[in-house]
């Protein structure tokens, strides 16, 4: 896809319809779209994050390993919404596997492109931080809403 | 006043003619008179009964009763109890529930059976709460027929005040002292004997048989002189001008904090109260429960119990409570009734045993300002109330803790129900509980209900041929005529779906004549979703079904997170569109923040609220939620309606 | 439904609590024929190790031994209720609490070390969970059929949290504290009793325990203003004094107590009467 094209596709995206055109000028240069199938691995938990990725279409599968329990999955992430965001906060490290769970379209940023890209354009970043901010965030009041546990039966329950 | 003849003066000495025209008929006069020291309301047998030579001394707290060494009997002006005990009283049966050995279930309800009364003494601060609990009590479309029954035949023989307690009030809030309705008698005390008053034609035939004389006009003028002067002496420490606004625009005030650290809970304003009317039911069991005799008893909303449901309490804290109660006789009883709750007889002032006073705190809570806006008409949920008997044909679960009950009723007008109405479920030696149906089918109501308590537990334990009682449907369904011809996004989460079911049964019914309808539904896990085997059949009946659960399962491949993910990506501004959700409140809150944002106005989000219920009727007070009765007004209101109140703790 | 399998047990107490199961006399034979009494040592030599349906547990932890056992009989039994004062609470003896137990037991017994007692007799509570409790002084005949009854229904027993006020207002009794000046802890103190006390015109003195929402400061703060100090800790110093709200104020009570050479900070008239005008 030209750079053109994906600053259009990005500018479909949730993540993407709220950065600056400029910004999403810029990603594009380094930006490379891709077409995956149902079971492809785009993230490894544990393993060094070397990119960052939005999806335009299909659905994602947010999974981590536990000792004795195998595999559980988290959440799933809609079109629109990012993955990978370790990418560009310390230690780079990622958090969590990613797997397809249905053929999908992804915009995926090489990481050290992207951090050097940051550091260089100070627009850039004053844009693209929060936004990924805003999705940690997200993300974060929605684990915590999963945690809450709303739907369980009452703990209150007694035995009479 | 309606006098045919004008004021009748009856001398002091010749009281007891009064008396023996009330007592006749087998009428139980019930008036002031003390007791060990006390002034109670009670039977008076004749006037050496009434509290001859006593006036009280009343302040925060306090209460006296000292002689005056004079022969005046109505200047005790009032004491702990009002005519609430004799029309209302604590302790009433309601009526009796029996299982049968054939496992057959009966009700019967205790008819109302009133002694005779006549209230001598009424002050016009409780005749204005005796025309307030005829309003609540029995001027809606449910009526306390006890109550009713009590009042129509009861003779009030009404006593203006000539003298004021230090608390009084009534004529801040317009209900006094001045007797001017409600009454069949009024007497007026003067020195050498009383002038006599009729407010009724019951009243006309005493006068005209009581051993008086035409009342002078000196006589005349001294009554209402001394009357005024109890005005007067008042002053105006609550002022009543745009209080209902005032207050509730204080709802986070830190003085609720302040007066919660003094504030007991003890519910002892509440009992006192004559026009507090908040009840609970206590059952009364044999040993092995088939026998149950329910009885009405006098409760508070200051009570632990009294806003708790399965998974907590809507007003843990005193300050919650405080809050609801003065919010609630100061401003919400208007919304409901048309009149404020109080009628400025100062017994919570008094009887208060660290004598808060509601005067000081409407002043520092609420100081005076300006007025109100009409809060939007309620459209009327006109449905029965009746006790029927129901049978189950048979039950399966739908998950581990939740089962779907096929009901069979006798009685067709309980399926004549509409989307998101609940029903009271009766049985012997429980609770009352509230479910919502499911579904109303053909010939059968549908509930899924979840285990949350031993209540429930019991009803879904129950096998096919079992009986239970059944009152309903209640409530205020799904504006379901709303969504015709528009677009509608129905969100569920967890057993939410199940009050939403009956509006996609009328979706399918009718599918052409809506737009876009989008369901979308969160569980906690797969094995948690209910209705799956009709997922299908929605979809194909072109209804867009999105599912999204918290926690996934090995083989689980859909998607998970919380549900306001399903509407993420969701445009409804092209379209006017509807909204409907249900689910624990903290989902609906993040639901309709996101439905706002996505382009749902709020006038057009409807949302299903839970409470306390225990009548389900709007007459035990128990599911208020700010000037609403959830079981009566809701228990679906639109968000634009609910404002502020929707997601505000403690309320 | 089988018939439940109970049993009454005692730790330190007066056996008031398990005399109130007895004193059911119209109910006796019909509580027989639907529960099992397989260990009730106050009113049959049948005995029984469990396991128990319902255990009712009456008196406070003192002893070592004591606390031993409820371990071992929460094991064996289904749901566990504790009955009384002093189960749920400490009761009387809890009052020992702030005294220095070893100098009384060395005071009192020629040979103390054959005595083993803890330092606190504490609620059964603070050892093991409990599934419910029943407050009092003795308990309510009344509460104590009601918890049968709920056990056969399967609905939860009717054992109301509020204040005793309400019981008064209901029954119509006129405010010992507002119109007597007595110093009455009604409106702290849990229901149940049928408001016994104020029906005889004397102040509540909370054998049935702190309630929910119990405000002791505030009410504290006022019946100082209308008597003199100690005198109002002291009310704090009965049956339930060691209960977390009411400990603090009855500790103020008990401070230097039994404490050899000691002052004792209770007031000599010991009044608690009604108010003195009338």
């Amino acid at each position: 896809m030209s750079a053109d094209g994906t600053a259009v596709r990005l500018s479909g995206t949730w993540f993407g319809e709220a950065l600056s055109a400029h910004a999403r000028e810029r990603l594009a240069t380094i930006a490379e779209a891709h077409r995956v199938e149902p079971g492809a691995v785009l993230v490894r938990e544990g393993a060094e994050s070397d990119r960052l990725g939005i999806l335009v279409d299909g659905l994602l599968s947010l999974r981590v390993t536990v000792a004795g329990r195998g595999r559980a999955t988290l959440m799933t992430i809609e079109p629109g919404d990012v993955f990978g965001w370790s990418a560009v906060v310390p230690p780079y490290r990622s958090t969590s596997t990613v797997v397809a769970l249905q053929p999908s379209e992804v915009i995926v940023f090489d990481a050290e492109r992207l951090r050097s890209l940051l550091r260089e354009d100070d627009a850039l970043a004053a844009t693209v931080y929060p936004r990924i901010l805003g999705c940690v965030s997200r993300r974060l009041v929605a684990t915590r809403t999963q945690l809450l546990d709303l739907y369980a039966r009452d703990r209150e329950y007694e035995p009479w | 006043m309606v006098t045919a003849g004008g004021p009748v003066f009856l001398p002091r000495e010749r009281l007891d003619a009064l008396l023996d025209l009330l007592h006749e008929g087998g009428r139980t006069i019930v008036g002031p008179t003390v007791r060990d020291g006390n002034l109670v309301l009670d039977e008076l047998t004749g006037v050496d009964d009434l509290p001859v030579g006593w006036r009280d001394e009343q302040s925060p707290g306090r209460f006296r009763l000292v002689p005056t060494g004079g022969s005046r009997v109505f200047d005790v002006v009032n004491g702990q109890m009002s005519p609430k005990q004799f029309v209302f009283p604590p302790k009433q049966p309601v009526g009796t529930m029996q299982r049968d050995a054939d496992r057959a279930v009966r009700f019967a309800a205790t008819p109302p059976d009133p002694p005779r009364l006549a209230l001598l003494g009424v002050r016009a601060c409780e005749l204005a709460a005796l025309a307030i609990q005829d309003r609540v009590l029995a001027g809606g479309t449910f009526v306390d027929e006890d109550y009713r029954a009590r009042r129509e035949s009861a003779l009030v023989v009404a006593a203006q005040c000539t003298r004021a307690s230090s608390g009084c009030f009534c004529a801040s809030m317009g209900t006094g002292p001045e007797v001017r309705s409600g009454h069949d008698l009024a007497l007026t005390e003067l020195d050498e004997g009383f002038v006599v008053t009729a407010g009724s034609p019951a009243g006309e035939r005493l006068v005209a048989r009581l051993p008086g004389r035409p009342a002078t006009p000196a006589e005349v003028a001294q009554a209402a002189a001394d009357v005024a002067a109890v005005r007067a002496a008042q002053g105006e420490p609550v002022v009543i001008e745009g209080l209902r606004d005032r207050l509730m625009d204080q709802l986070d005030s830190p003085r609720w904090q302040e007066v919660a650290d003094r504030c007991l809970a003890c519910a002892n304003c509440t009992m006192v109260c004559p026009t507090c009317f908040c009840t609970s039911t206590a059952i009364s069991s044999d040993l092995d429960g088939t026998v149950n005799v329910a009885e009405r008893q006098w409760d508070s909303c200051f009570n632990a119990g009294f806003a708790k449901v399965a998974g907590g309490n809507f007003r843990p804290e005193r300050s919650d409570r405080y809050r609801q109660w003065l919010t609630h006789k100061f401003a919400t009883w208007v919304d409901q009734f048309g009149m404020y709750g109080c009628v400025g007889c100062a017994r919570c002032i008094t009887w208060c045993p660290v004598g808060i006073d509601v005067r000081e705190e409407l002043a520092a809570i609420a100081p005076p300002t300006v007025p109100a806006e009409q809060m939007p008409a309620r459209p009327a949920a006109a449905t029965p109330g009746r006790f029927e008997v129901v049978t189950l044909r048979g039950s399966h679960h739908e998950t581990p803790d939740t089962t779907t009950l096929h009901l069979v009723p006798s009685e067709p007008a309980l399926l004549a129900g509409l989307p998101g109405q609940f029903v009271m479920v009766e049985q012997p030696g429980f609770p009352s509980l509230p479910i919502s149906v499911s579904r109303f089918g053909p010939d059968e109501l549908i509930l899924t209900v979840r285990a949350a308590g031993p209540a429930t537990a019991a009803l879904v334990a129950e096998g096919p041929g079992a009986q239970v009682g059944l009152r309903g449907p209640l409530g205020r369904p799904w504006p379901v005529e709303r969504a015709l011809g528009r677009d509608l996004v129905i969100v569920a989460g967890g057993i939410g779906l199940a009050p939403l079911r009956p509006v996609l049964d009328a979706v399918m019914a009718n599918r052409d004549r809506f737009g876009e309808v989008v369901l979308a539904y969160g569980a906690r896990t797969p094995s948690d979703r209910l209705f799956t085997d009709e997922h299908a059949a929605w979809q194909a009946a072109g209804i867009e079904l999105g599912q999204i659960v918290d926690r996934a399962e090995p083989g689980w491949d859909g998607r998970v997170g919380v549900v306001t993910h399903l509407l993420d990506r969701r445009d409804f501004s092209r379209r006017p569109t509807i909204g409907m959700v249900c689910g624990p409140e903290r989902m609906m809150q993040a639901t309709v923040a996101v439905l706002r944002e996505r382009g749902v106005a709020p006038e057009r989000v409807f949302v299903s609220m839970e409470r306390h219920m225990q009548c389900g009727i709007g007459l035990c007070g128990h599911c208020q939620m700010g000037p609403y009765f959830v079981c009566r007004d809701g228990p679906v209101f639109s968000v634009g309606e609910l404002g502020e109140l929707f997601g505000k703790e403690g309320v | 439904m089988a018939t439940p399998r109970v049993g009454v047990v005692k730790m330190a107490s007066c056996d008031g609590c398990q005399l109130t199961l007895l004193d059911l006399e119209d109910e006796l034979l019909a509580l027989g024929e639907r529960f099992e009494l397989v260990e009730f040592p106050e009113a049959t030599s049948r005995r029984s190790d469990g396991p128990y349906d319902v255990l009712l547990v009456e008196g406070s932890i003192s002893t070592p031994e004591q606390a031993e056992q409820i371990v071992e009989l929460r094991a064996r039994a289904k749901l566990l209720v504790t009955i009384g004062a002093c189960a749920t609470a400490g009761g009387i003896q809890a009052l020992r609490n702030w005294g220095d137990e070893p100098a009384w037991r060395a005071a009192v017994y020629p040979d103390a070390e054959l005595i083993e007692s803890l330092a606190h007799a504490t609620p059964i509570h603070e050892y093991v969970k409990v599934d419910a409790e029943l407050r009092g002084c003795p308990i309510d005949p009344g509460q104590l059929l009601e918890l049968l009854t709920a056990l056969r229904v399967g609905r939860r027993p009717q054992l109301p949290d509020e204040a005793v006020c309400l019981e008064c207002k209901r029954l119509g009794r006129v405010c010992v504290l507002v119109a007597g000046g007595a110093p009455c802890l009604g409106p702290l103190t849990q229901t149940g009793c049928g408001a016994l006390c104020p029906g005889y015109a004397r102040a509540c003195y909370a054998c049935f325990g702190p309630r929910e929402q119990a405000n002791v400061a505030s009410l504290g703060r006022w019946l100082e203003a209308e008597r003199s100090g100690p005198g109002v800790d002291r009310l704090f110093a009965g049956f339930t004094g060691w209960a977390p709200p009411f400990r603090e104020r009855a500790g103020r009570a008990m401070s230097g107590f039994g404490t050899a050479g000691a002052e004792a900070s209770v007031p000599a008239d010991g009044s608690d009467g009604v108010d003195d005008e009338r």
